[in-house]
């Protein structure tokens, strides 16, 4: 795998493998901020050391307190900050005296109220820079290491369920928003889906999208990367954008990006000034470096999950495979919809899928196996179509409210896809069973859906991401409307 | 496209747009003139109309004959950004005759756009003169420069494409020949490079050219803010593109902090 950083991607690591953390202004009142984080660090899965810093206490919630970081005898590898804004000065000059690298700063009341707080973020970020100190934040949750279990997330578990990193593939959030930062971290952990770090940046006041993307690049835990943002700062676009280049050959990187409204051109006196807008000028820059921008997080963790558990696809013809003539025409349609290719067989294919299925089997694209159909007319029709080189992607819907269908459908399913190296996606639909039957399906390593329209967007992530990893290789077949 | 060129050529062309910017700052200006933004096009590589200057009326009909008519005139002066408000501008001049009266006309609209202003307009470098070039497929190129991203090339058709459908793509700068080939096939309006209703394709291999030497213009003058090839006339197939009315503004460095 190439390299995109340099040493900077080391000042990093220790915020998500630190083995020696202190959580300065833990507390020991209930349902505050130092009392939460220090909560998720005395839990038995995190297995580094934890200490506590603040004045008043001797110890929080058992673990040893500390009036400041220079009285803790051993190593420190990482500070999580949670005290007044106004102390923060002098709390990074214990920290640079104590010789720490790393800090996440949670604690509000900087840059994003005002004047007098950015003047104490300046001063914050002047002695952090004095001392080589890299910092997250201020005014975020910080982050969440599902391997590690470093957890700086201020929302108990029982409100903000935490993420499980996967066997099959795992995928990093980078958010600016600490609320959002949250809510995925809970909606994840509902979903089952994998993941491998989530991080929440506030107000960027050291390390930003663009280290955590070069960071994220090289980390073997994470095969997707998304973001959130709200915009970048001054020229940070840029540089991001320089960096996304680099990055997504090789590892996918999808976007959600608020605000496309445009304030700051009005006033542009050329004719371009006044057409371009940030937003426009930011769809471009994703195009051109390959990012794969959507508009929300239920599209982009539909895409995620795909293009972290298959690889990219090498074309755009697609092969809907269904026992529901319903879910086949749905899911064409909305193939279709998202300009993927549906060819039918060809007559030498169209042949032999006749030859080895029942005549009442509807043989085109989509192919019914039809609703008395078990894993065998599957088989048949993959290991055709498979040899045939005449698809490059799969979509299998699987209703398994028949009962001739049996669950070894999900190891035909799995084989295939493994043996061909092309991308499979499942369209699981209906209630308890199938749900069940689509985690297993994914402990395979097949994304499962629950519909057909979020499976076809899955498959357009999986072509999209294909055309940027291939470039001119990747065989698109479909021309659009224009001639 | 030959991307590799001598180290002589490129500082030629820096060297050209650098003079051109530091005339523009000491006279107060954040735009460059008309002909100083052709110069600096021609310095790039860029298809332009011929074109020349003239400070008296003998001085236009002559340049005018030398051109070839048609011709257009219009008035260079720092004082004057939007020259067709001051009466600033007179297209398809066809005679000697028409020259002559056009830059008396021209010079006149703008003593008196000065009066109304109340301001003494600069009249000491004349009247700019070009060959009124044959009407081609309307195009705009522009950039801007993004404060999140910094400089973008946008694209589109001129007339209606741009201002009411809004049917224009981006790129940041720099960006490849596969880009600027992309960008066209964004646009909307691209059947109508291609040709159709029996008309003959367009010249685009020219276009991406053009659009190629503004992204390199801007990559090496980065003082550049805003820009617009506005319009660029693409011709058929095999007859090229020009850009026929550039406009540039540049930073102003002693404004930053």
């Amino acid at each position: 795998m190439p390299t995109v950083s340099s040493g900077s991607t080391e000042s990093i690591d220790i915020f998500f493998n630190a083995r020696s953390v202190a959580i300065y202004g833990a507390s020991a009142s209930q349902n505050s901020v130092g009392q939460a984080i220090i909560q998720n660090f005395i839990k038995p899965q995190y297995t580094g050391k934890v200490y506590a810093v603040n004045p008043k206490y001797n110890q929080v919630l058992g673990v040893p307190c500390y009036p400041t970081l220079q009285e803790i005898e051993e190593d420190v590898e990482l500070v999580v900050v949670a005290v007044p804004a106004r102390i923060t000065p002098r709390v990074f000059e214990d920290i640079a005296a104590k010789g720490i690298k790393a800090a996440i700063i949670i604690s509000g009341g900087f840059s994003e109220t005002g004047p007098v707080g950015a003047e104490l973020e300046d001063e914050v970020v002047t002695i952090a820079q004095k001392h080589g100190i890299r910092v997250i934040g201020p005014n975020c949750v910080g982050v969440v290491d599902t391997h590690s279990h470093i957890d700086t997330f201020f929302l108990p578990e029982y409100r903000c369920g935490r993420p499980r990193p996967s066997n099959v593939a795992n995928i990093s959030l980078v958010s600016q928003s600490g609320a959002f930062a949250a809510a995925i971290s809970d909606w994840t952990a509902e979903l089952g889906l994998g993941i491998s770090k989530l991080i929440s940046l506030g107000n960027k006041c050291d390390i930003d999208d663009d280290d955590l993307l070069s960071y994220l690049a090289d980390d073997s835990t994470t095969q997707v990367i998304c973001y959130y943002t709200e915009g970048y700062d001054e020229l940070k676009g840029r540089t991001f954008f320089d960096t996304a280049k680099k990055v997504t050959p090789y590892k996918p990187i999808l976007v959600v990006k608020s605000g496309k409204g445009s304030k700051a051109r009005a006033a542009a006196s050329s004719h371009t000034g006044s057409l371009a807008g940030s937003d426009r000028i930011a769809d471009a820059a994703y195009e051109q470096s390959g990012v794969i921008r959507v508009d929300n997080f239920e599209h982009m963790f539909d895409a995620a999950k795909a293009l972290a558990m298959q690889p990219a696809a090498k074309g755009d013809r697609v092969l809907m495979i269904t026992n529901g003539g319903g879910l086949g025409v749905m899911t064409t349609d909305a193939l279709e919809a998202l300009n993927l290719a549906i060819p039918s067989p060809s007559e030498e294919l169209n042949k032999r899928l006749h030859e080895r299925l029942p005549a009442y089997c509807a043989v085109g694209n989509p192919i019914d196996v039809v609703g008395d159909t078990d894993a065998s007319r599957y088989d048949a029709v993959f290991k055709e179509a498979i040899e045939s080189g005449e698809y490059d992607m799969f979509v299998v819907g699987m209703l398994l409210q028949t009962p001739s269908l049996g669950m070894d459908i999900t190891n035909v399913i799995a084989n295939y896809q493994r043996m061909s190296g092309l991308p499979f996606v499942v369209v699981s639909m209906g209630g308890a069973f199938t749900t069940k039957a689509g985690e297993i399906m994914e402990l395979m390593g097949v994304p499962t859906y629950a519909t057909g329209e979020k499976a076809a967007l899955a498959a357009e992530a999986l072509a999209k991401y294909g055309e940027i990893k291939y470039g001119d290789k990747f065989n698109k077949t479909l021309v659009s409307d224009k001639p | 496209m030959n991307r590799v060129r001598n180290l002589g050529e490129v500082w030629l062309e820096m060297k050209e747009a650098k003079k051109i910017f530091k005339t523009a700052l000491a006279e107060g200006r954040t735009f460059v003139l008309e002909h100083e933004a052709k110069d600096i096009m021609r310095a790039y590589g860029i298809p332009i109309p011929p074109y020349s200057a003239a400070t008296t009326a003998d001085e236009a009909v002559a340049k005018a004959r030398g051109i070839g008519f048609p011709v257009v005139l219009k008035i260079l002066s720092k004082d004057i950004l939007h020259k067709s408000d001051a009466g600033g501008v007179k297209i398809n001049l066809r005679s000697e005759g028409e020259v002559r009266k056009a830059f008396n006309e021209i010079i006149e609209n703008a003593k008196n756009y000065g009066r109304e202003k109340g301001i003494d307009v600069d009249l000491s470098r004349g009247v700019f003169v070009s060959d009124f070039a044959d009407m081609g497929t309307e195009i705009i190129v522009g950039v801007t420069k993004d404060p999140q991203f910094g400089h973008a090339l946008m694209v589109g058709l001129g007339g209606i494409f741009v201002e009411v459908l809004k049917d224009v793509s981006f790129r940041l700068i720099p960006f490849t020949e596969s880009d600027a080939r992309e960008m066209l096939k964004e646009l909307k309006a691209y059947k109508i490079l291609e040709g159709i209703r029996g008309e003959a394709p367009r010249d685009v291999d020219a276009l991406v050219k053009i659009m190629l030497s503004v992204s390199k213009m801007v990559e090496e003058n980065p003082e550049i803010t805003e820009l617009d090839c506005n319009p660029t006339f693409v011709y058929k197939v095999g007859e090229g593109a020009l850009v026929v009315d550039a406009r540039i503004l540049i930073d102003n460095p002693s404004k930053k902090a």
